[in-house]
């Protein structure tokens, strides 16, 4: 802080926002004076003005209440202003309660303990070595003690019997702290190094069991603790006077560091990460403008300063790779990027078409990020907007204040990618194959619409889409995914009947019945299983008692490759008519005239409740479409006949 | 200075600590005048006016410093006028 007047004067910023109930204007002058002021009693002021204030915090502010318990074998209580305020900073007022020095077992496995009585929404595991692996650092002062992995191996299984008794009883959210790697140790940093049991390496590895450990238990994350102090500076990260005279874990210059990092591991327990990155081009993606420079003199590739760009985009290109959808938003002539991405590919490590959408004209950026915002069905707190100019920056924070705005340091470009890493938006505990596969999927679902939007002709479009559908019995498509899909399916669902697994298997297996689904994938990706139909041929007609599709994939031929294949098998049943059925409902107007469509002819009322249309066989056809691949239409195994007869 | 008065720097530390008016803190004041002079907040307090003077206390000596006049004397003793 400048000078003590500053201070005083954020101090009572603070103090009348708070009076007037002003939630947004206390925050942000606390979070000026506790960037600026190392002084634990400006903690505790801002803690005790702002949970003055926490039911405000809560309804204008959207904040969440976390009723937090901390098990603990250290001291913490100087600790707590700063943990309270850095949760406001994040979004949570932290109601926080701490457990007694060592009483943590009796604490997280007894049903009437203070913690289990207190119900939280939120447990802290915050012990030190002797509770965690008292035992290691004289196994490890000879450094080739082989007791010291079993001891490692005691010591997880001892904390995992405890976090899993602890969840089958509790649904709190957990928080495991690991250890700090120590300094300090009687065999010396030689040694330490190139022992594999030395205490170092003991701990480093008990901490990944940790970790590991977590991950295998629900809701239930690991506070790398040591990685923090490694950043600042193991050698100072603990106060020796305060440790040995008090427990105090951390040196008081680092408990908003602390506590900062603290909350930033309990984060993701609670909100999901953003989804979105959307990046400008010129002088973000790469260096100079595009519309003066040319395609050629922009700064992008191997040398000073083109590297640091190239760095940026091989931190999106790996975001990409974990999940993270990237758009391109820019003020530029579209042919200008697509050339410069042709000629430049060399020199840049993002394809065009990495990006799940681009957004690249002389619209304004916000409504550029609102279309994005619907075109992938995400909500714009899902978004995090990168670009160099301030005023862009400002219009986005103004106009879109759910988007995380990150202004590029367009006169460092080197510190770029730290920027954003420093960032706590894309944290998350875990990443599953889903989030891997989002980005294919979204892709593909950009590449179709673009396609459709340059073809005129519809034919033509649908032919590059290069589809194949693949037939194959509603039993094995899987059974799951087919009751799924009759369950789900509201559009494009002519009949609205849920039928069962059971009910799928007797159509399956009754002479005549067909249970057939669709899988289709084109050149952009496999869209799985999109289309089911349930069918029974009767004497000479076959009735088809259900039939559906997926939105998704609506309007590109598939179902009338299905009817023909319904159709097909029909025949093969001794069918001379086709039956159709619509029942009409709130939701299945676009499938109306489906039947009328493919030639059908209408036999009851419009105005009855259930409406049904018949196909002479013997004189009409139903054919599928050329563009279309058919694959798995001969396999018998759809027809029961067959089936009965194995 | 006397150690009759306490010096504002001080009292007004002392007061965000113990969360009272910085009038109610008095030379005497100690855990048995300040409800909220604990053995939590009196920690917080050492840590607090060792950030804000730059001294160390000895660690014998901290749960010995009980009340303001105590505190105010053994920062003078460091050489410090608060």
């Amino acid at each position: 802080m400048q000078n003590d007047l500053e201070r005083q004067d954020l101090r009572r910023t603070i103090k009348e926002a708070a009076a007037r109930l002003d939630g947004a204007a206390a925050l942000s002058a606390a979070r000026t004076l506790l960037n600026a002021s190392q002084r634990t009693t400006d903690a505790m002021f801002c803690a005790s003005s702002l949970l003055g204030v926490s039911d405000v915090l809560v309804t204008q502010m959207g904040m969440r209440r976390l009723k937090t318990f901390a098990v603990r074998s250290v001291t913490l209580e100087p600790m707590v202003p700063f943990l309270a305020t850095e949760a406001l900073f994040a979004g949570y007022v932290l109601d926080l309660q701490l457990g007694g020095y060592g009483s943590y077992i009796d604490e997280l496995l007894n049903p009437n303990s203070e913690l289990a009585t207190s119900k939280p929404d939120l447990v802290l595991v915050l012990l030190d070595i002797e509770e965690l692996a008292g035992p290691l650092p004289e196994l490890c002062a000879s450094g080739r003690n082989p007791n010291v992995d079993l001891e490692i191996q005691a010591s997880l299984d001892r904390v995992g019997q405890l976090l899993r008794t602890f969840r089958s009883n509790n649904p709190a959210r957990v928080l495991l702290q690991g250890l700090v790697v120590p300094e300090v140790t009687s065999l010396g940093d030689v040694a330490d190094a190139n022992l594999p049991l030395s205490l170092p390496a003991a701990i480093e590895r008990l901490n990944r069991g940790l970790a590991a450990l977590c991950a295998s238990i629900s809701d239930c994350a690991f506070f790398d603790v040591d990685r923090v102090a490694a950043r600042y500076g193991r050698s100072r990260w603990r106060d020796e006077r305060m440790y040995f005279a008090s427990r105090l874990p951390v040196s008081v210059e680092f408990f908003k560091i602390y506590a900062e990092n603290l909350i930033r591991f309990v984060s993701p327990l609670f909100r999901a990460c953003r989804k979105v990155l959307c990046t400008d081009l010129d002088n973000t993606l790469w260096g100079g403008i595009l519309g003066e420079d040319g395609p050629e003199g922009i700064a992008t590739g191997s040398s000073f300063p083109g590297n640091c760009y190239l760095e940026y985009q091989r931190y999106l290109k790996q975001l990409s790779s974990r999940g993270i959808l990237l758009a391109a938003v820019s003020k530029n002539n579209e042919s200008d990027v697509r050339e410069t991405f042709n000629t430049r590919s060399a020199d840049l490590a993002l394809k065009l078409e990495d990006f799940v959408a681009t957004k690249i004209g002389w619209n304004e950026k916000a409504q550029s990020i609102r279309e994005l915002a619907k075109e992938l069905s995400l909500g714009l707190d899902s978004f995090v907007f990168v670009d160099d100019n301030p005023m862009e920056c400002e219009a986005i924070r103004r106009q879109l204040p759910e988007v995380e705005v990150i202004s590029a340091p367009i006169d460092e470009p080197w510190r770029l990618t730290e920027v954003l890493a420093r960032k706590p938006f894309f944290d998350t505990v875990f990443i599953t194959q889903d989030d891997v596969d989002r980005v294919q999927e979204y892709k593909a679902q950009a590449q179709r619409t673009e396609l459709e939007r340059q073809s005129d002709n519809r034919d033509d479009f649908l032919t590059s889409m290069e589809i194949v559908c693949t037939f194959q019995s509603a039993l094995t498509a899987p059974l799951a995914r087919s009751v799924q899909l009759l369950a789900k399916t509201n559009q494009f669902n002519l009949t609205t009947r849920r039928r069962s697994a059971a009910e799928i298997e007797e159509f399956a297996s009754s002479l005549g019945g067909q249970a057939i689904a669709v899988r289709s994938r084109d050149r952009f990706g496999d869209a799985g299983v999109v289309g089911l139909a349930l069918a029974r041929t009767e004497g000479d007609a076959c009735l088809i008692d259900s039939f559906l599709l997926s939105c998704r994939v609506i309007g590109r031929g598939i179902e009338t490759a299905m009817l023909a294949q319904i159709a097909q098998q029909a025949i093969r049943d001794g069918a001379k008519r086709l039956i159709g059925q619509f029942i009409p409902t709130k939701k299945n107007a676009p499938c109306a005239l489906f039947y009328l469509d493919h030639g059908f002819t209408q036999t009851t009322a419009d105005d009855s409740s259930s409406i049904f249309y018949e196909l002479d066989l013997t004189t009409s056809l139903v054919t599928s479409p050329a563009w279309i691949t058919l694959e798995g239409t001969q396999s018998h195994e759809l027809s029961a006949g067959i089936v009965l007869s194995s | 200075m006397s150690s009759q008065q306490v010096s504002s720097s001080l009292r007004e530390l002392l007061a965000d600590i113990f969360e009272v008016a910085p009038e109610e803190i008095t030379p005497d004041s100690s855990p048995e005048t300040l409800e909220n002079w604990d053995s939590f907040r009196h920690l917080q307090a050492i840590l607090a006016i060792e950030g804000e003077y730059a001294v160390q206390f000895d660690p014998q000596r901290i749960p010995e410093l009980i009340t303001v006049s105590l505190l105010q004397a053994e920062l003078e003793k460091k050489g410090v006028t608060p």
